[in-house]
């Protein structure tokens, strides 16, 4: 099972490495942020100096390509259902959950990558976080990313339909943005926002983000993202294994 | 016997607004396979080929009845049928964006090989297929026939002692069909048996050593093809007589060697012995009673004509 895994894991990654262009590609669009919206921010009531900004934005940023970078995940594998590719590997002696979790695993590591050179960029910007909440985030990022990506591929293997799956990535994209205090804190919003925001996991996530970055460990938010961005990536995960093997027989 | 099934149905539900339907694509099919030879199913579209291979495969589950490959249960024993057989579906199934050397050593590792096996196996069998210098290229850039000999080359990765073929022709040139065909005959060969389903008459003719011909999920009748065209007769003369049809018919029927005549639309065939010979008689038949003829042709029967008396209507008709 493990060997099958780091079979399909290698696979994807060299398949990644081949076209290296892509992953560098999404990470422009949070670049962007970083480079107008933080200026802009640090500009009005809310915002301070650019590196105090920088140190509220630049965890919201990170999970914006946690998420939005591995929600589109999915959208390849219905071609591969389409084609063919994923029926032929469901009749070989494949171990089918490692399909998935090679996957994942490279979705999680092009992650780790990419906010490793979007942090590069913050800190060339004046950004100074705490070391080890930096790489507390990145792990948080990596779950994130597995909640997302197990959604993805999910959500690919039940509908098997590009348009139906955009449409449903689009209704959700706006109040997640909104709803997690990527762009301005939640602290800006009025309390009913806020009562509704406690409810999305994500908001935990970029809150506890913030947290780690101002080196702030005995913060509550900080387990609670772990424990449910943990769990919530568990489930969607066993979601896209049991999709994958009802694929065949 | 590689392949043992016993009255496969499977029943498709949909859930529609007016309330489910359901498209009984496989009504109880029997399948027996000997080891080592080229099985050929014979059918329209629609017949439910792909749906029986699909189950066999442990693709889908049947709705009914038992299937054993290399003796093992397709619904009790998916793991030890899938070590026993390779598939190659009718969209191909090759990863269009890796190299096609790249989906061979992973096929070939998934099924235990080590690296350099898998490497050494992959290379043996891009020299098979003449696939050595696209191995590199990823699967999208190439061509029909060259996707098709990547999805062959990977479905025979592991050595599987059965190989399913979908449609295995479908959208090829001549040329890559016929070369196609070779394929299939060396790995007969080297002692695989191969199920193929095909809606070509000449390829189930010219490749299966046996058939079954099926229609509206059905099994409509069994054979070699020699033995199958038997059936109807050595020959057949297809004759369009206009208005006088009916009486041709009747005519035609009671000459003591003609065999059967089927009418279709404005036409009529029919089958005899020795068409050569017997052809004149036929025409001399035609001039007494005063018909007159529009146009006649003898050809040699085909398997179309063995659809035709079982199912009343010829294969290139129905879709």
């Amino acid at each position: 099972m493990l060997r099958q895994t780091t079979l399909f894991l290698g696979y994807e990654l060299r398949n990644t490495l081949r076209n290296p262009i892509w992953p560098l590609f999404g990470l422009l669009q949070p670049v962007l942020y970083l480079l107008l919206f933080a200026p802009l921010v640090a500009n009005t009531a809310a915002g301070g100096s650019q590196a105090d900004t920088l140190l509220q934005f630049t965890p919201g940023v990170m999970m914006m390509i946690a998420l939005f970078g591995s929600l589109f995940v999915g959208f390849g594998m219905i071609s591969e259902i389409r084609n063919g590719y994923l029926e032929r590997l469901a009749v070989s002696q494949t171990w089918r959950p490692a399909i998935v979790l090679g996957r994942t695993l490279r979705d999680m590591i092009v992650l780790v990558v990419q906010a490793l050179l979007l942090v590069a960029l913050a800190w060339a910007m004046g950004l100074r976080a705490s070391v080890p909440g930096l790489a507390l985030m990145l792990l948080l990022m990596a779950a994130t990313g597995l909640l997302a990506s197990g959604l993805s591929y999910g959500m690919a293997l039940a509908l098997r339909d590009e348009n139906g799956m955009s449409q449903i990535m689009q209704f959700f994209a706006l109040p997640l943005i909104l709803l997690t205090g990527i762009m301005l804190p939640m602290s800006l919003a009025p309390d009913w926002m806020q009562a509704i925001a406690q409810f999305n996991p994500l908001y935990h996530a970029v809150e506890a983000g913030r947290a780690l970055f101002a080196g702030d460990f005995s913060n509550g938010s900080i387990p609670l993202a772990f424990a449910l961005t943990l769990a919530l990536g568990a489930l969607t995960m066993a979601w896209s294994v049991s999709s994958m093997r009802k694929l065949a027989g | 016997m590689i392949i043992e099934a016993h009255g496969l149905k499977k029943t498709f539900t949909s859930r529609s607004r007016k309330g489910p339907k359901t498209v009984e694509a496989v009504k109880g099919v029997d399948l027996s396979v000997e080891s080592g030879e080229i099985f050929g199913v014979l059918g329209p579209n629609g017949a439910g080929k792909t749906t029986t291979v699909r189950m066999l495969a442990t693709l889908i589950p049947p709705t009914a009845g038992t299937a054993l490959i290399a003796g093992y249960d397709v619904t009790g024993q998916p793991a030890k049928v899938r070590e026993n057989i390779g598939y190659v579906g009718q969209a191909g199934g090759v990863d269009e964006n890796a190299p096609g050397r790249e989906g061979l050593v992973l096929a070939a590792r998934i099924g235990g090989m080590s690296r350099r096996q898998a490497q050494a196996r992959s290379e043996e069998l891009m020299a098979a297929f003449s696939l050595t210098d696209l191995a590199d290229r990823p699967i999208r850039t190439l061509s029909g026939g060259q996707k098709r000999r990547f999805a062959l080359a990977v479905g025979l990765v592991n050595r599987p002692p059965l190989f399913f073929l979908d449609e295995p022709t479908t959208g090829l040139d001549p040329q890559n069909r016929a070369n196609l065909w070779d394929e299939v005959r060396d790995l007969r060969r080297q002692g695989t048996s191969i199920l193929l389903t095909t809606h070509y008459l000449e390829e189930a003719d010219a490749l299966c050593d046996r058939l079954v011909i099926i229609d509206h999920g059905l099994v409509v009748t069994e054979g070699s093809p020699g033995e199958l065209k038997k059936e109807v007769a050595g020959d057949v003369v297809t004759l369009r007589l206009g208005d006088d049809a009916r009486i041709g018919q009747e005519l035609l029927a009671a000459q003591p060697y003609i065999k059967e005549v089927q009418p279709e639309e404005d036409t009529l065939r029919a089958y005899l012995d020795d068409g050569e010979h017997n052809l004149p008689l036929l025409l001399r038949a035609l001039t007494e009673r005063g018909l007159s003829l529009k146009s006649i042709s003898l050809d040699r029967a085909t398997l179309d004509d063995v659809f035709l008396r079982h199912t009343g209507r010829s294969l290139r008709d129905a879709a």
